[in-house]
């Protein structure tokens, strides 16, 4: 079956024939007098690869993270390297349909880059199509460490920071709270990475986990799991589940009284995780990447932050940031490479740097991993603004050694990476 | 232990009345009019929607006439598009009624946005009960209630009211009902319009649970498709007894195995259909053979 496909630059004009007329006949006298220096390849528009999911349990954050993307383009004025550009935008139903829609977009519509992968195996997925196709991709939410880790490749890049980065930056959080731990996770990647790094933290800190339960992705009811909750008596609980999953986990918890009686932490979350809970119900302690009313945006974020409500008629989310540095990231790397070919554009991905608040932040060269900062924050007691639920309590790791401990060394990392 | 399972199995069979309700009127429509009826979950997502926007202009009170308002929906969709199958092939009822559900998702993404939408359960319905180790939330019981008197209001309805004998009749043998006089086709409209409804009542009770985004349908669609199969295509009583089953053995699963729980009533429904290829209470009906 044939998917349609969505461009941003594409625009549906509807010209008279006098329009017409008078538009040939200006084209014909402007070309008077003019050598043509055109070429078949400078007709063409370049191509970038979008793979958002269209539908599913996380197409709600992959609006988001697809209207980021579409901006970062916009504010080109769909150009690149002097010539038109447009965006070719996939679903990503599941892990095999990602991968199918990288294959397509690299195959038939001979994109130039990728970026999607909105869950982690999805990520996993287009990666390996990256790798063998050696075109750049770069995951713009995915948070397994297996992307930039084990699975890592050249071709392949990565700005939300892996599940043991958040890991390391809220478990001493949730230690303070208590040491006897839940822990209520999806049954993927994700989940089972914050299983497994939590379980760690707690166990090497004098803690103990007192269930551990793996949850379905599109589990519609969670009464059962927190009835074990509620039995076992944990001081803390941490999640791992993602997006709307999360979103019916919250309201469920709040129905059945747990909320504010036990704490409920997790990290990795997105503001419209949160706003479809509803201010009654929502609760918590979480990282997330970024925040909208953060006062150390850069300009540029601010900027973009207000054309995205102006466009959008609402905040920008992280997703809408994280969809939108992801493909800038990639956009910016064309421009520095000056040209289309994978090789310079993945030389340039390694060199592209971006300034946020004090410092520099970039994709390494032994893992292609991004390292920034993160935010905790918790929930506002009253929920007086229906976009603004988090109190943002730190911004952390906060000096350059911090953050380079944080995300780990070479010598830490899983990585092999390959060459072009 | 013993205490967690009595907990764990009150729990199960209050879920497994929240999904009677949601398969219930996909077994109607297939029972009384052989649509296999892949727009139901679609029909649930709108119910949700509707109460989320009549309580968001209106308060809560308006949300109840979303059943309503997805029931005259169904009514209008009947008569464009459903009606025309009637007798057809089947696999065209499947096609058309796929399409329809991937539109309706389309549409509610288009006024609504991908980003769920919050909804609460009225304050009066807050909190919780607790009888030893059971903990029942009061919305759970006023949903286990409702669900009841739905079940039974209909059951009378079907069984005792003369609309009810035509319905019935009609279902078996259509031609027959039309040789005596009946006006069939508005029946028929009536009975998809009811099937719509209670799709919407189940969006509408389940919506202060779940999360409302357009793609919601699926979590509703497919429980729905396992109660109607395990309890016999177009069987009343089979839906109810498959519901509970479904929500015991998924609360079962849960406290025991709970990486099996996404699986275990696609477990039960193979299970069942070894032994009883037609589902519990499934039937021979002319008709379909």
């Amino acid at each position: 079956m044939t998917e349609p496909t969505k461009t941003c630059a594409a625009t549906t004009l509807h010209i008279g024939r006098r329009g017409l007329l008078l538009g040939a006949t200006s084209l014909a006298a402007s070309r008077l007098g003019m050598p043509y220096v055109g070429n078949a390849a400078a007709a063409e528009p370049i191509k970038i690869g979008m793979i958002w999911a269209k539908t599913g349990s996380i197409v709600d954050q992959a609006e988001y993270l697809a209207q980021g993307g579409m901006l970062a383009l916009e504010q080109r004025n769909n150009t690149l390297l002097g010539r038109p550009a447009e965006i070719v935008w996939l679903d990503e139903p599941n892990p095999q349909g990602a991968q199918q829609s990288a294959e397509r977009l690299v195959g038939e519509q001979k994109v130039v880059g990728m970026v999607g992968g909105a869950l982690s195996s999805f990520a996993l997925a287009i990666s390996s199509v990256a790798k063998k196709a050696k075109i750049p991709y770069v995951a713009a939410n995915a948070a397994t460490g297996d992307l930039t880790g084990k699975s890592c490749n050249k071709y392949t890049f990565r700005l939300q920071p892996p599940v043991d980065v958040h890991a390391r930056i809220l478990a001493p959080y949730c230690a303070s709270i208590g040491k006897k731990w839940y822990l209520l996770t999806a049954s993927y990647a994700f989940g089972q990475d914050i299983k497994r790094a939590f379980t760690d933290y707690i166990t090497a800190n004098g803690g103990t986990v007192v269930g551990a339960d793996e949850v379905p992705v599109g589990t519609p009811d969670y009464s059962s799991f927190i009835l074990k909750i509620r039995a076992a008596k944990p001081d803390v609980v941490i999640g791992g589940i993602a997006a709307s999953d999360l979103t019916t986990f919250l309201k469920q918890w709040n129905e059945l009284g747990m909320k504010g009686k036990i704490p409920f932490a997790e990290i990795s979350v997105g503001n419209t995780d949160l706003w479809g809970v509803g201010p009654e119900a929502a609760d918590g302690l979480y990282t997330i990447t970024w925040w909208y009313k953060n006062p150390n945006n850069s300009p540029e974020e601010q900027a973009m932050a207000a054309a995205y409500e102006k466009r959008h008629n609402r905040p920008a989310a992280d997703k809408a940031w994280m969809g939108w540095l992801g493909m800038k990231s990639l956009l910016d790397s064309i421009e520095m490479a000056k040209s289309t070919e994978p090789g310079a554009i993945v030389q340039a991905l390694e060199a592209w740097k971006y300034r946020r608040g004090d410092m520099d932040v970039g994709y390494r060269d032994f893992d292609h991993q991004m390292t920034s900062r993160l935010l905790v924050a918790g929930i506002h007691p009253k929920i007086s603004d229906k976009w603004d639920y988090f109190d943002v309590r730190a911004e952390l790791p906060k000096t350059p050694d911090e953050i380079a401990k944080a995300f780990g060394s070479s010598a830490d990392s899983a990585c092999k990476m390959d060459t072009l | 232990m013993l205490d967690m399972i009595l907990s764990q199995a009150v729990n199960g069979l209050v879920l497994g009345f929240l999904y009677v309700l949601i398969a219930i009127g996909l077994s109607i429509i297939f029972g009384m009019l052989g649509i296999v009826n892949f727009a139901h979950g679609a029909f649930f997502a709108v119910g949700a929607y509707l109460a989320y926007a009549l309580g968001k202009e209106f308060g809560w009170w308006a949300a109840l006439a979303a059943p309503l308002l997805t029931g005259a929906i169904g009514v209008v969709v009947e008569m464009v598009l459903i009606r025309h199958l009637y007798g057809k092939e089947p696999l065209l009822g499947l096609i058309l009624t796929f399409a329809l559900a991937l539109l309706a998702e389309a549409v509610l993404r288009l006024i609504f946005g991908g980003a769920p939408v919050p909804f609460s359960a009225p304050k009066f319905l807050a909190g919780f009960v607790e009888y030893g180790p059971i903990l029942i939330t009061k919305y759970r019981m006023f949903v286990l209630v409702t669900t009841v008197l739905v079940l039974v209001l209909f059951w009378a309805f079907l069984a005792y009211t003369p609309y009810g004998r035509i319905i019935r009749a009609g279902s078996r043998d259509p031609e027959m009902v039309g040789l005596l006089g009946i006006n069939l086709p508005i029946v028929f409209t009536g009975v998809f319009s009811i099937g719509c409804l209670l799709a919407g009542l189940g969006g509408l009770l389940a919506a202060p649970l779940w999360t409302i985004t357009p793609s919601m349908a699926a979590g509703a669609i497919m429980p729905a498709f396992v109660i109607v199969t395990i309890g016999g295509l177009g069987s009343f009583e089979g839906a109810i007894v498959a519901g509970l089953l479904v929500g015991l053995t998924t609360a079962m699963t849960i406290q025991f195995q709970p990486e099996w729980s996404g699986a275990a009533m696609y477990i039960l429904m193979a299970a069942i259909l070894l032994v009883r290829p037609r589902g519990l209470f499934g039937e021979r009906w002319e008709r379909f053979e």
